[in-house]
């Protein structure tokens, strides 16, 4: 996709985003697209991480499900479980986000060394690891998790606030990203996820690159976290168990584990797939109920993996392509050059086009 | 390549440009929206055409403005917005209702669905003349509910799992998306908690309790607007560890209770009543719910020869397959050295064999069969005329009268739950108006008339039941396992005598400790004697 295009496009739809409370139901703005936004600032550190560190992660949620847990203690004043810090909503927020990102540069640091399959399984461990802490430890929260957590009083009766934050957040963390992709970390770790060996016997730590990385992703996650408990007003271990965990993966598969786009892709058809599939017309009839929906995105992930492994956003670029040769515009084609742009450090389209994460697919 | 670059900036800061006027002109539409709308709109109707509105606002209002309205006005104008909103409805005739339920279709307690929905859609039947859409499904819903002159229109079945994160999204979907007012539900503790904290950021939805028996649900968080017409899983064990002090000669137990807020009640009411007299608890024991195998925890329970007996609070899916590790480890059942709450059923023999005759066991929400009388059997009856079968639940998931879902105390908690909800209509005239204040004021002060015993509620909100205590013996004739009523204990309540209020720590794994205390009904249960009351 050429640049123009491509942020022609995230204008678009930043800007649908923005308008949408005025015309959309308060249903669909302040539940279905604040949690897809949510999701999708979640899913986006695990594309961030598979596409330009090859690390294909799945502790995302756990990091997630610590920040809002963080929240949930240091701001909750009853209940049988959580510390009941009864702190001000805004400090917890800094103490989540602060909790979040050490366990994240730890488990980092833990993991900076595996790669491949390794990496995904250290990764799931560390999920299970999470799931199960705070289900046994009822000092943090206990298998009922804690509920009736409010977000800050500034959002209290206005949920379309909640629902522009997170949007803002998704903008600047989807700009952000792919400015540091640019940037010579971003050219770095993108080195290290293509020939670590090289990059090593270049001067460079890997290790670090990749822990730093994990750790940014962890940040970006805590930060979707902190939305999360806000707009749920409740988290539980069952939140942050396998079953989500590997939803946010799916997430991040339907949209394009290769396009950072994608992660929002995904959590919009997730969620309206979650929400609306029980209402289609017949639904009931063949099966297709609430009780369902896990095996319905089973086969859609499915479906995504034998026909576009890059997910719906790498349908999107074949239409876009093939419309641009129908329209016989030649040249090159609109992939190549936002492929350069993240494979060569100076940020300009040069040269032959060279083989890159995109068009190698998501397994690395 | 100097212009190209020029190019390339000029577009970011164009984009750049016009997102932030975006997001500008939409913040301040949504201050608009959120001051201007629900403060508006209900002014402006309402006043005008009052009685006109009626058969076209109900309607409409919901499916658009419940979004709207709790989402953004909840905590500011809570007084206003009602106020409006009832102006169009209380005329009751023609005006209508709608109804959500939170049922459980997955997890631990899945089995369940079809029950709670029956129990809900059966009480619309008796009372609303509703007629259900299926004779051998009760999850197709039921239509013609008219109660007091409202419409009862049932506008979605919520599908929790027995977490507290599934039932948020269940909740919500119900009441922001299909514009629920009333809704009954959900089933179990850690979700009951969960919908009560919600319910009290929507104070214009009225939440009746389906059967969840947490503690906390009520009396620490204390939401208005929430009701609940039966007991807790403590009051449930009201009377048990008494008898099983005092009679069975228990003088220490081991427990073993489901990880979370309901398991931690029922053990509660247990630990409180059996060490109010003496008695000694040497062992908590916690599997998380949805266990599938129970060895490692039993393992950590004491020797039947280190411990008079257990106590098991392991529900739903759990219990066989925890009793059955039991056996593995620890040798066959003694069925008197075994107690259990509600979810020890004669139906365990089926896996167990007869060695469970002899085991106590706390009381529900409803009776066992060997108590019957003529409400009850009218009850039931009832509930066979309405449906041909039904897969319940309380049947193991298998096709059979309809009766066998309704006689258990899930469907019943529903079915409870849908009677107060009717009888409140009926004293109030169908008046929904401020927010259901006359409704709500009306269930917290009625007594609920229903087939297995009257119900009153305290001043939070909760039920005051007579509970009982039954034993799983064998049939004389019949030689099979069966539940014997051998005790009633009237005058429960939340407090469990004075053990728990809102200042002690809700239930948990530590909490309460073992003491000795005075229970208002400690060596005053009335025994029951081949189903009759020895009063």
């Amino acid at each position: 996709m050429n640049r123009s295009w491509r942020d022609l496009v995230a204008v678009a739809v930043v800007a649908i985003l923005v308008l949408l409370p005025l015309f959309g139901s308060a249903f669909f703005v302040e539940f279905v697209m604040t949690r897809t936004v949510i999701l999708g600032l979640a899913a986006s550190s695990i594309v961030f991480l598979s596409a330009y560190g090859g690390m294909v992660s799945l502790a995302q949620l756990l990091l997630f499900g610590i920040a809002g847990f963080m929240v949930g203690n240091a701001v909750g004043e009853a209940g049988s479980k959580g510390l009941k810090l009864g702190w001000n909503a805004w400090v917890a927020v800094v103490f989540a986000l602060a909790v979040t990102v050490a366990v994240a540069a730890l488990l980092g640091a833990l993991s900076a060394r595996t790669a491949g399959i390794y990496f995904l399984m250290l990764t799931l461990t560390y999920a299970v690891i999470g799931y199960y802490f705070f289900g046994q430890v009822t000092t943090f929260s206990g298998f009922g998790g804690i509920t009736g957590i409010d977000a800050p009083p500034w959002f209290e009766g206005h949920p379309v606030r909640l629902y522009y934050v997170c949007v803002v957040l998704s903008v600047v963390t989807y700009v952000g990203l792919r400015l540091l992709v640019r940037s010579p970390f971003g050219m770095a770790l993108q080195g290290v996820r293509d020939d670590p060996v090289r990059m090593a016997s270049l001067g460079f730590n890997v290790a670090l690159h990749r822990t730093l990385a994990f750790t940014f992703a962890g940040f970006i996650a805590g930060v979707a976290g902190v939305l999360n408990i806000w707009w749920n007003g409740q988290i539980d271990p069952t939140s942050i168990s396998i079953g989500p965990t590997l939803d946010l993966l799916i997430i991040a598969v339907i949209g394009g584990i290769v396009h950072l786009e994608g992660a929002w892709l995904g959590a919009f058809v997730y969620v309206m797939a979650n929400n609306y599939m029980r209402n289609l017309p017949f639904a009931d009839t063949i099966g297709l109920t609430e009780a369902r929906f896990n095996t319905v995105v089973g086969l859609l992930v499915l479906l995504i993996m034998l026909l576009s492994p890059d997910g719906l956003v790498g349908v999107i670029l074949r239409i876009r392509t093939a419309a641009t040769g129908l329209r016989g515009d030649g040249g090159s084609t609109s992939d190549d050059a936002s492929d350069h742009q993240i494979a060569t450090a100076d940020g300009g389209p040069k040269g032959p086009p060279v083989p890159t994460h995109t068009r190698e697919g998501s397994i690395r | 390549m100097i212009k190209s670059q020029t190019r390339r900036r000029l577009r970011k800061v164009v984009a750049a440009a016009t997102t932030l006027t975006l997001i500008a002109a939409a913040c301040g539409g949504d201050d608009d929206d959120t001051a201007d709308e629900p403060a508006g709109e209900p002014a402006d109707e309402p006043a005008p055409e009052p009685s006109d509105e009626p058969a076209d606002e109900p309607a409409d209002e919901p499916a658009d403005e419940p979004a709207d309205e709790p989402a953004d006005e909840p905590a500011d104008e809570p007084a206003d917005e009602p106020a409006d909103e009832p102006a169009d409805e209380p005329a009751a005739e023609g005006g209508s209702l709608k109804l959500g339920i939170l049922g459980e279709c997955e997890g631990a307690f899945g089995g369940f669905h079809e029950d709670v929905v029956a129990g809900v859609s059966l009480a619309m039947v008796e009372d609303g003349g509703a007629t259900v859409n299926s004779t051998t499904s009760a999850l197709d819903g039921f239509t013609g509910a008219n109660v007091a002159g409202l419409d009862i229109e049932l506008v979605g079945i919520g599908c929790g799992d027995d977490t507290a994160d599934r039932i948020i999204q269940e909740v919500r979907a119900l009441v922001e998306q299909q514009g629920a007012e009333v809704v009954i539900g959900p089933l179990s503790g850690d979700e009951s908690i969960a919908v009560a904290n919600y319910a009290k950021d929507h104070p214009e939805v009225t939440f009746i309790d389906g059967i969840a028996g947490a503690q906390e649900t009520t009396m620490q968080v204390q939401a208005p607007n929430y009701f609940r017409f039966h007991g807790d899983g403590a009051q449930w064990n009201a009377g048990l560890g008494d008898i099983l002090y005092n009679e069975a000669g228990w003088e220490t137990a081991a427990i073993i209770a489901d990880d979370y807020s309901f398991g931690w009640t029922s053990a509660a009411g247990f630990i409180a009543d059996f060490c109010a007299v003496g008695g000694d608890v040497v062992s908590r024991v916690f599997p998380p719910l949805g266990t599938t195998d129970y060895s490692s925890f039993v393992q950590q329970l004491p020797d039947p020869d280190e411990v008079d007996g257990y106590f098991w609070v392991v529900g739903g899916t759990g219990t066989n397959a925890a009793l059955e590790a039991f056996v593995n480890a620890k040798g066959d059942l003694t069925g008197d050295q075994h107690a259990g709450n509600l979810f020890f059923s004669p139906a365990l023999a089926s896996a167990l064999g007869p060695d469970i005759a002899g085991a106590y066991v706390g009381g529900f929400a409803s009776l066992p069969a060997d108590i019957q009388t003529p409400e009850i059997e009218a009850y039931l009856a009832s509930a066979d005329a309405t449906w041909e079968t039904l897969a319940a639940g309380a049947a193991g998931g298998e096709v059979g009268p309809p009766s066998v879902a309704l006689g258990f105390g899930f469907g019943y908690g529903y079915y409870a739950a849908g009677k107060a909800l009717n009888q409140a209509l009926e004293a109030v005239g169908g008046d929904l108006s401020d927010n259901h204040a006359a409704l709500r004021e009306e269930m917290s002060t009625m007594t609920l008339d229903v087939p297995y015993g009257e119900v009153t509620l305290d001043e939070n909100r909760h039920g005051i039941i007579t509970t009982y205590v039954q034993q799983l013996v064998l049939d004389d004739e019949s030689g099979e396992v069966v539940a014997e009523t051998i005790a009633l204990v009237p005058g429960v309540d939340q407090s469990f005598g004075g053990t728990f209020s809102p200042d002690t720590p809700p239930p948990d794994r530590d909490n309460p400790s073992c003491e000795t205390r005075d229970l208002p009904w400690s060596g005053n249960a009335i025994p029951v004697v081949d189903g009759v009351p020895q009063e």
